[in-house]
């Protein structure tokens, strides 16, 4: 694994506007990088990266159905209680998922370890999916890359393919689709997914979060023409849906949600503990503590985590030598959880974080965020990959 | 000289062959018309087009005459079928239904004397959606891969509405129900949401 410094496209951010890409810049601060690449080899990818992916992946499987058979593990993960049987009945029923990303700290050698679980609202999709291949195709063709240079993405394929699984059972093959209001990059995201469902064949309306509606006697939310919503993707996490006002509609009403319910279970920082719990000594696993029940079996080299919390905010850390850093954020109502610190490797000044995707139960690709911190924030930029 | 193949051993690929978008870069044919040709590469955006007929989609040149028949027999599979013209036209209006030819009967259920009802097609879309069953070979493998390992009954959930004649009395229940709301019942909306100005965003 290298970070190789390589020429831009000179026409990438006009190609970028024409593609949808408008939040390549936040806030004046470039998001998307490709004044270099992250190389890896053949077997990094698919030894180091791929197959864990999907180990870990059927691991968390195998954890949702125990939380979902025990109430005391529903409890010990803070799940609201009125959620429960819609939580258990979801995955009991075979409700399908769509997607989920792990993200890795890997450095070339050694294994990959698991820091966290993005499985309820995972970004970075488009970029990662759609952005980073066409960048690899142009790369190549403008002789920026060898010819076998190569990528691991099939993310939008498998998106497309298993969107049309979900629709095939959808009535209508009409799957509505939602985020909050005034987020550019989260509004994107959607977009991205909407057209992905359009490809697959199925009806893809959009409806804001806060435009959802609720009609006494409807056994469905409905949309701001108050249609039955009857199949929901929401980019907007599990815990806050239960925390909101409409939340406890939620186990009345037969809408169906992507990610489904039992997701709520796997978008809590409560699973890493659960994980090392019950694959104690794992090679891709972290040590990690629930803080409540044990404040001090970790060592000096820790990170900090609270159950509920997205984008690197609220994250604490304290290096074995003693350096602290730390990210504020709102996230302080919820119960907390200690990791082992993992040194993220760096190259040059940037820390690398690799997010795996899963879509489906297939892993199918990586995106490399960068930072010059060690804690990966929403700033953090997005550098394309190749395999050479 | 020995005989035997010549062909090189292609290693494995670990990205996708083709990727399109349909909806989001609306502009995606300027690609090639912002000036720079040499920067194009063989990257193709296309978007579903929709065709009235199998004979316009191959007058059209775009897809083959294989694609297009393909994709008039998926779209036909797709068009929601009724046992009776009343149910057809509560859902879909009066004067909207018709019977199936025998063509399409056949198309969509194999066999060609159905009696049964359908919304008349105003037309159909040709994509890479159908790529699964008339695009490249590489696109073919993949569509054909089962999505979901077989864990219980994943996937299988809420088949039922597979029943076609049962989601018609679902619908009618519904809209019979929620004529009925709108008439009475105000909506509540801001119920999701509320919070999220005080965090920004809930993507990670």
């Amino acid at each position: 694994m290298l970070r190789i410094d390589v020429a831009e496209r000179p026409n990438w951010k006009t190609l970028a506007h024409e593609l949808g890409f408008h939040f390549h810049t936040i806030d004046g601060e470039p998001y998307w990088k490709e004044s270099a690449y992250y190389q890896f080899t053949l077997e990094q990818v698919e030894r180091d990266i791929e197959a864990p992916t999907e180990e870990l992946h059927e691991m968390c499987m195998e954890l949702v159905d125990r939380v979902c058979h025990s109430n005391a593990l529903m409890q010990r993960l803070a799940l609201p209680e009125f959620m429960w049987d819609t939580i258990h009945d979801s995955w009991v029923s075979g409700q399908p998922h769509l997607y989920g990303r792990m993200d890795f700290a890997y450095s070339g050698q050694g294994h990959a370890k698991l820091l966290e679980l993005n499985y309820d609202t995972p970004t970075s999709l488009y970029e990662a999916g759609f952005f980073q291949w066409v960048w690899l195709e142009q790369a190549i063709a403008q002789g920026t890359l060898p010819r076998h240079a190569d990528q691991y993405n099939s993310i939008q394929e498998r998106l497309i393919n298993a969107m049309a699984h979900i629709g095939d059972r959808l009535e209508e093959r009409t799957l509505h689709f939602a985020c909050i209001k005034d987020n550019v990059e989260e509004r994107a995201t959607v977009h991205y997914l909407q057209d992905v469902a359009v490809q697959a064949g199925l009806v893809a309306p959009f409806v804001f979060m806060e435009d959802i509606g609720y009609q006494k006697g409807r056994d469905v939310f409905v949309d701001l023409d108050n249609q039955p919503i009857r199949a929901l993707f929401k980019l907007y996490p599990w815990e806050e849906l239960a925390e909101d006002a409409f939340g406890e509609r939620i186990p009345q009403l037969s809408t169906h949600w992507f990610e489904p319910p039992w997701k709520a279970i796997l978008s809590n920082k409560g699973i890493l503990p659960l994980l090392w719990e019950h694959f104690k000594g794992h090679p891709n696993l972290l040590p990690a503590y629930f803080e409540e029940r044990n404040p001090a079996l970790l060592p000096p080299g820790w990170v900090r985590k609270p159950f509920f919390s997205r984008e690197g905010s609220n994250i604490e850390l304290l290096t074995p030598d003693g350096q602290r850093e730390a990210v504020d954020g709102p996230y302080t109502d919820s119960p907390w959880i200690r990791q082992a610190y993992q040194p993220m490797p760096r190259f040059g000044e940037h820390h690398a974080l690799i997010g795996s995707w899963v879509v489906g139960d297939r892993a199918c690709g990586i995106g490399v965020r960068e930072d010059v911190g060690r804690i990966t924030k929403d700033s953090s930029c997005f550098v394309p990959h190749a395999i050479v | 000289m020995a005989n035997h193949d010549q062909t090189p051993h292609l290693p494995r690929r670990k990205r996708s062959a083709r990727l399109s978008l349909a909806m989001m870069g609306a502009s995606a044919f300027g690609l090639t018309a912002c000036g720079q040709p040499e920067q194009t590469t063989d990257v193709s955006f296309d978007s579903p087009r929709s065709y009235q007929s199998v004979e316009e989609c191959v007058a059209a040149d775009v897809y083959t005459q294989s694609a297009c028949e393909e994709a008039y027999e998926a779209s036909i599979k797709e068009v929601p079928r009724f046992d009776t013209l009343e149910a057809c036209e509560a859902e879909h209006g009066e004067g909207a239904c018709v019977a199936p030819t025998q063509e399409q009967s056949q198309a969509a259920t194999g066999s060609s004397s159905g009696s049964w009802f359908m919304p008349a097609m105003m037309g159909y879309m040709v994509g890479n959606m159908m790529s699964r069953s008339s695009g490249g070979a590489t696109s073919r493998g993949v569509y054909q891969e089962p999505v979901y390992r077989n864990r219980q009954n994943q996937g299988n959930w809420n088949t039922a509405t597979n029943q076609a004649s049962q989601r018609v009395n679902q619908r009618q229940q519904t809209m019979r129900t929620s004529a009925a709301q709108n008439r009475q019942a105000a909506t509540q909306r801001s119920g999701f949401g509320s919070r999220s100005s005080a965090r920004g965003g809930w993507g990670s």
